[in-house]
């Protein structure tokens, strides 16, 4: 228990606020769950629980589809596109 | 019917008016199948996450619609066809959540489409009306 937690354990932020369903479009709500290399979080670093993950990986594959959010992003990529974006 | 979403990303190099003809034919496509289409809601042109088939940006629109699930293989098998289309994203609302958020997200689509129509003619008919003013002193 000694080693340091790099993020702290947290609620789940979505049934906090009621959240039943996602949308894919909306950009900037799926930021809290994406890392700067546009990677899922885990649910151990967010806090998430079960139900709102699940939901959340459906809605970001549907936006890596739609070119809304990269698949991936390389030391190349992040200089032509940085974060403008996710607004 | 069920209900569903389709988001569409047309090709940039198209020009303003030949986007709009290969909406329109997109949106034949689903009707003149038994579709009803509720809204649509143009996001316009903007950067792509990721270059698709050599291109940065994409002009989206996206289409709310209720159809029969049969019809739906045949929609995206034209969709693959036609060559204006650079990617779609097809989602189906089947529960009752989502057939909930279905709706809200049309009522969304509607609002801001009919509130910049009303909107637009005001700005217009206001710069007239300057200039009679300007033209009367």
């Amino acid at each position: 228990m000694s080693e340091k937690r790099k993020y702290k354990k947290r609620f789940c932020k979505y049934c906090e606020s009621k959240v039943d369903f996602m949308d894919y479009k909306e950009v900037g709500a799926l930021r809290f769950s994406l890392s700067e290399r546009y990677k899922i979080m885990p649910r151990r670093l967010t806090g998430n629980c079960k139900r709102h993950q699940d939901m959340i990986t459906i809605v970001i594959k549907r936006a890596r589809a739609a070119a809304l959010v990269p698949y991936t992003v390389t030391r190349t990529t992040v200089v032509t596109a940085p974060f403008e974006n996710l607004r | 019917m069920r209900h569903y979403e389709n988001l569409v990303i047309v090709k940039p190099t198209l020009t303003t008016e030949e986007t709009l003809v290969s909406i329109q034919a997109i949106e034949e496509e689903i009707t003149s199948r038994g579709g009803i289409i509720a809204t649509t809601n143009a996001m316009g042109t903007r950067k792509l996450a990721y270059p698709i088939n050599k291109n940065e940006r994409g002009y989206y629109h996206v289409i709310y619609y209720s159809i029969a699930p049969s019809e739906i293989s045949e929609i995206e098998r034209r969709f693959r066809i036609n060559e204006d289309i650079l990617r779609f994203v097809t989602i189906k609302y089947d529960t009752n959540r989502e057939i909930a958020a279905w709706n809200k997200l049309v009522e969304k689509a509607q609002k801001p489409t009919s509130t910049p129509a009303e909107e637009a003619p005001i700005a217009i008919e206001e710069i007239p009306v300057d200039d009679a003013e300007v033209e009367a002193e």
